[in-house]
């Protein structure tokens, strides 16, 4: 199956979130590679999805899963080597999986050449590519990101006897844009992998590029000059690929990145995820209305992307203080389960392995206007282990058997690079693919099937959405439009049964078709339209006038 | 169980819509947009700040002649539009507002019937009243009703208030002290425009088959204050605050004020008598805060009239009284009416026997049960009268003395009420 | 001649033996009548006292409030009032048609015109009773209202009001019973137009200043420092 054609590809993507190190092993190691990776790639085609995004794959000392790079050019040898890559994007490509990277332009690790050059002497010619400064009083009062383990954004020096700036943790210093030659440097590299064929980079940590004095270093001008010659570049030399943003930010303050559609074609939407997680706890559509009552419109050509969970925690920072107590009380009671200002769990044990509850949070995900994202493994319902450090709970192998080592390794268990989920609930004599393949009823199934429905229908991809606003607040409903299709979708967050009302008088003489058993349901007339949801349910109707 | 069919269709869709709340605060009607809003707007605050997680409603009962109480967003959604300012973010969860909606103003005892219905629909655990006309009501009002019936399983939570010591003669003359020596709790704020109660008193007052009743119609907190003092509810004070007086003009007249409240006292009496006629003494109720305060700035107030007044009404109504009193309190009222206005006192033991024989009265129907109510004003006037007087200079702790002895009196006083009352007390057949 | 006496005298006697004799029947006629009905007016009486306390009658009389009006018009109860009327009228009617049994000429007319009277008697009686408790009552709320008010005299309106209402009820009274039709009305229209003559007169001369005030109260007008109230709760 050829990749087709289309310059919004993005807008229509299914992605599907992975490490290398985390799916497949192939070689024994106990630790996935690009080989192991290739030989699953008919799994994810089954799924459904279509846009494969790798955390970071290069050569780092892994102090930061690999968000620290040594070397941008090659592939971490635990994974495989560049050809080994190459063959996965090959067989990708085949399969019409499009294949996304990650690009960490804001820092590098410790360890990569040019901070090892830069430190080496203030005389070297790489000196000025890192932020330094004889004291730790510059930028102050600028917000520290890994509270809880860094303590300022400025670290000591030994070798070069300065300070080095860094937003994350201090053996990342960060890059200084302020010198043209490191754009150049970073062009180059985007431009090595996007000639082997890449589709698209995930930028990391884009909105602190730039620093300046007085300001919080975020979000500033001069990192939105530098995203434009980006994708200037880009659309000249590389039409079609993609540049995702991560930047944590209200929605406000993330639509700058999207520019006049000449920044970013796509970007996070972080403050939604959360709020849809408060919402299922709150029985209250509030916290998902209001934020996207704030989401300001977006360029024809750009397109958020929308989460459940990722391979970081389940961040808390784009909320109120009385929202996160409220998603601490009541997700991580345990706080173990907290890091910085997240949680570290997955998306099945936040739900209490509810099966009614992942599913319409999935609903949510594939219906709600944006391009869906699945972490790897929740779309089985794995679980997670909050004792593992930093966020390594949530980055286990990959379940695909109940046999030895999940069917993930044929290693020792104790080599692994992590140990397996093993537990009666989610443990993965329980939880695999395998078994799941084999019931029409599993979550496996189940998502495969909304993933294929949502697949049918670009209104999902592309149209607008309208919310109803029934007077019962724990049912969030809205209609999503693109020309003549219409789809009606109804979700009841609630764990009882409701009664809903809805306004449906400008869609008088339609008869809602429910999109997955395909059964009709009474025309709309001009009263309102009365459902009743079970817990948890939720309809997508595809209104049809006929 | 609330009896659906006193609940209009729309009222109840709005209820549906709401689902189970936890806490429920209700404004009563008050005819005005302005102040029922502000209201609103104290209530939606107290709740934001001291109630985040809970599950909240706000019902106004709404007599028809207010504009936007709150009807046209039932559901507290963000509204879309251009607010990019992303800590927009008020409340947690939807605040919701109901407006239960009747021709012309619903009686206090009609509305607060509606708050009851909803609070038993809604499963409400704990409800609050408020009233609109109080314009010194704060966000922090209604947070302390609320949570001692909410979080302490209190059942009846009554109001305190910091009052000039000229303020609430009523109440501090008649209503308490009589309240207190006969029903044997010491409950200060019968008679207010905020209270809060539990689930489970809201449920017991509304299968109560009172609702015609005059007194309840129009002074229902007294009704349910008393059904909560006399049978097993905790009941409890938290002190709000200084309640200012009205605005000139405002409210009903002395008469009106009589016949809700002396009327309805003495109609409580009867209703409940079992529960009174064998208790003896008083005891006090859990407070939260300050037990009450009086403040003692001076007030210029025309005394003369008032004392000019009680004099005709104790020689213009002499025929009416004589029905009511005993020869020898009518002939000692009558004694002190000819005094001068200097020298005139109006003892308390004299204050308190009268009172009695007037309760047993009332209990006896000796003439129209409204008459005797209003005969009663003009004897009021005159102990109003002699109580500015004795104490235009007291200071606000020898004000507690004087309403303590007064306590006092009437506790001592119970017996002679008790054999008055049970004098002829079967209907004659 | 003798003869002629002791005929006629005869024939007297002859003639009062036979009226006795046809008297006496229909006397004793009358009396059976009357005592059968005064045990039935009795059992009638009887029956109905049980019929209303089984109903509870002075319960409900009770709660509507006339019992109490009863009581202030030193009556018996409800349900006593309602036993001993039916057994006096139930008595009174075996009684006239006792005595209409008798036969005496004219009296049969005069009973039926009684029988046709009684109604309208008794809703008189019902006028006048309804009246006295009407007068009692509003003249009592307007004293009391009038003191409580303030307003100066005010017995004045007390006895006003009584005596407006007992005027009209006696009028209307004699007007059910149908005497004097033309004179009752008009005294009462007399009566009743020249009281609100002198109270107009006595109001506009004698309330100038009074009239004054109010007017300029009510327009606003008024520098009178007013009485204000110490508020009771």
């Amino acid at each position: 199956m050829a990749l087709q054609e289309d310059n919004l590809w993005y807008k229509d993507a299914i992605i599907y979130q992975l490490h290398v190190r985390t799916f497949c092993d192939s070689n024994g190691d106990g630790i996935g590679d690009f080989v192991g990776l290739t030989q699953r790639l008919d799994y994810l085609q089954e799924l459904g999805t279509n846009t494969i995004w790798l955390l970071p794959f290069y050569p780092s000392p892994l102090r930061d899963d690999g968000y620290d790079i040594a070397d941008y050019t090659t592939v971490h040898p635990s994974y495989g080597t560049l050809d080994d890559f190459k063959a996965f994007l090959t067989a990708a490509h085949n399969r019409g999986l499009r294949v996304l990277i990650e690009m960490v332009m804001n820092h590098t690790s410790d360890q990569h050449p040019w901070f090892q050059e830069a430190r080496s002497s203030r005389d070297n010619p790489k000196r000025d590519w890192y932020v330094w400064s004889d004291t730790d009083t510059k930028y102050q009062g600028v917000r520290i990101i890994f509270i809880d383990t860094e303590l300022s954004n400025w670290t000591w020096d030994p070798v070069s006897k300065s300070y080095y700036w860094h937003r994350f943790f201090s053996h990342q210093p960060d890059l200084n844009f302020d010198n043209p030659e490191v754009f150049e440097a970073m062009w180059e590299i985007m431009k090595f992998w996007l000639d082997m064929g890449v589709d698209g980079f995930r930028l990391d940590a884009v909105p602190y590029l730039v620093e300046r004095e007085g300001t919080s270093c975020e979000n500033l001008p001069e990192t939105h000059a530098i995203i434009k010659e980006v994708r200037k570049r880009l659309d000249q030399f590389y039409p079609g690929r993609m540049l995702l943003a991560e930047a944590n930010q209200w929605p406000a303050d993330v639509r700058a990145y999207f520019g006049d559609g000449d920044e970013f074609h796509t970007a996070f939407h972080f403050p939604l995820m959360p709020r849809m997680f408060m919402a299922v706890k709150l029985e209250d559509r509030k916290p998902i209305i209001e934020i996207l009552d704030q989401t300001p419109p977006i360029p024809e050509n750009c397109q958020w992307c929308i989460f459940l969970r990722n391979h970081d925690e389940l961040t808390l920072e784009m909320v109120t203080d009385v929202e996160r107590d409220y998603m601490y009380d009541e997700y991580a009671t345990d706080k173990t389960m907290r890091i910085n200002l997240g949680i570290r769990r997955r998306l099945a044990p936040m739900m209490e392995n509810d099966r009614r509850r992942i599913e319409l949070l999935n609903g949510l995900l594939m219906s709600m206007p944006g391009t869906p994202i699945v972490y790897y493994g929740d779309e089985i319902g794995m679980g997670d282990n909050i004792y593992l450090g930093d966020r390594n709970g949530v980055r286990t192998p990959m379940q695909w058997n109940g046999g030895t080592n999940a069917g993930f390794s044929f290693a020792d268990p104790e080599r692994l690079y992590s140990p397996l989920i093993s537990n009666s609930v989610y443990g993965y004599q329980v939880v695999n693919v395998d078994s799941q393949r084999r019931f029409s009823h599993s979550l496996l199934s189940w998502m495969k099937a909304l993933i294929k429905t949502r697949n049918s229908y670009r209104v999902f991809s592309r149209g607008t959405m309208e919310f109803l606003r029934p007077s019962n607040h724990r049912v969030l409903a809205y209609i999503r439009e693109l020309g003549n299709e219409k789809i009606l979708v109804v979700n009841n967050l609630s764990s009882s049964a409701q009664a809903v009302e809805l306004d449906v008088q400008r869609f008088k003489g339609y008869i809602p078709i429910e999109m997955f058993g395909r059964n009709l349901f009474p025309r709309f007339g001009d009263l309102p339209y009365l459902l009743t949801l079970g817990p948890y349910q939720f309809y997508w109707f595809r209104l049809r006038r006929i | 169980m609330a009896d659906e069919t006193f609940l209009s269709d729309d009222l109840l869709r709005q209820l549906m819509s709401v689902g189970e709340v936890d806490l429920l605060v209700g404004i009563l009607s008050h005819r005005s947009a302005n102040t029922v809003r502000r209201a609103a707007h104290y209530v939606e605050k107290s709740l934001q700040q001291n109630f985040v997680r809970q599950r909240v409603a706000i019902i106004s009962v709404d007599g028809g002649a207010v504009e936007d109480s709150g009807s046209e967003d039932h559901s507290g959604d963000g509204q879309p539009g251009n607010n990019s300012n992303s800590k927009g973010i008020t409340s947690l969860r939807t605040i919701h507002r109901v407006t239960a909606a009747f021709n012309g103003a619903p009686s206090p005892g009609l509305a607060l019937r509606t708050i009851l219905s909803a609070s038993d629909l809604l499963r409400a655990r704990g409800c609050a009243v408020v009233s609109p006309a109080t314009s010194s009501t704060s966000p922090e009002w209604v947070a302390n009703l609320l949570r001692p019936a909410f979080r302490d399983s209190f059942d009846f939570v009554a109001p305190l208030y910091s009052r000039h010591k000229f303020q609430g003669l009523l109440a501090r003359n008649l209503l308490y002290p009589m309240t207190r020596a006969l029903f044997g709790r010491r409950i200060r704020e019968l008679y207010s425009d905020e209270w809060a109660f539990s689930n489970r008193l809201g449920n017991f007052c509304l299968n109560e088959d009172v609702w015609h009743e005059e007194p309840v119609r129009s002074r229902p907190e007294a009704w349910m204050g008393i059904s909560a003092l006399t049978s097993d509810f905790r009941c409890c004070q938290v002190y709000l605050g200084e309640k200012p007086p009205p605005p000139d003009g405002a409210g009903p007249d002395l008469v009106e004020v009589l016949r809700q409240t002396v009327g309805s006292l003495f109609w409580l009496l009867e209703t409940h008598q079992q529960a009174w006629l064998e208790r003896k003494g008083s005891e006090p109720l859990p407070t939260f805060g300050p037990d009450h305060a009086v403040t003692a700035e001076s007030m210029e107030l025309n005394r003369a009239r008032m004392f000019e007044m009680f004099q005709t009404g104790v020689k213009e109504l002499g025929p009416i009284l004589e029905s009511i009193l005993s020869p020898e309190t009518l002939a000692s009222i009558q004694g002190i009416a000819t005094l001068d206005q200097h020298s005139f006192r109006f003892p308390p033991e004299l204050w308190v026997t009268m009172l009695y024989e007037f309760a047993a009265s009332y209990h006896h129907s000796v003439i129209n049960r409204d008459h005797l109510v209003q005969a009663l004003v003009p004897l009021y006037r005159g102990k109003i009268y002699s109580f500015l007087t004795e104490f235009s200079e007291a200071s606000a702790s020898d004000m507690e003395a004087v309403s303590e002895n007064l306590c006092m009196e009437f506790e001592r006083q119970k017996p002679y009420l008790t054999e008055k009352w049970k004098a002829g007390i079967e209907v004659k057949s | 001649m003798r003869v002629t006496i002791v005929q006629g005298l005869e024939q007297a006697y002859y003639n009062l033996v036979h009226m006795i004799a046809e008297f006496l029947p229909r006397l004793v006629v009358m009396v059976v009548i009357i005592l059968v009905g005064l045990l039935a007016a009795y059992l009638l009486g009887h029956m109905l006292r049980a019929v209303l306390r089984l109903t509870k009658l002075d319960r409900v009389s009770e709660d509507a409030g006339a019992s109490r009006v009863l009581r202030m018009a030193d009556l018996p109860s409800m349900t006593e009032l309602l036993s001993r009327s039916i057994f006096w009228i139930t008595w009174l009617g075996f009684i006239l048609i006792g005595v209409s049994v008798l036969g005496v000429a004219g009296l049969q007319e005069q009973i039926s015109r009684l029988f046709r009277f009684l109604p309208e008697v008794f809703i008189a009686m019902l006028i006048l009773f309804l009246g006295l408790v009407l007068a009692n009552f509003l003249s009592r709320a307007a004293l009391l209202a009038s003191v409580n008010a303030g307003i100066r005299s005010p017995k004045i309106w007390s006895w006003s009001i009584r005596f407006v209402i007992w005027i009209l009820a006696i009028s209307m009274a004699l007007e059910e019973l149908g005497l004097a039709r033309q004179t009752v009305l008009a005294a009462f229209s007399i009566v009743f137009g020249a009281s609100m003559l002198g109270l107009a007169i006595a109001f506009g001369l004698g309330g100038q200043d009074l009239a004054r005030r109010a007017l300029e109260r009510y327009l606003g007008n008024s520098t009178k420092e007013k009485y204000k109230e110490p508020q009771p709760l």
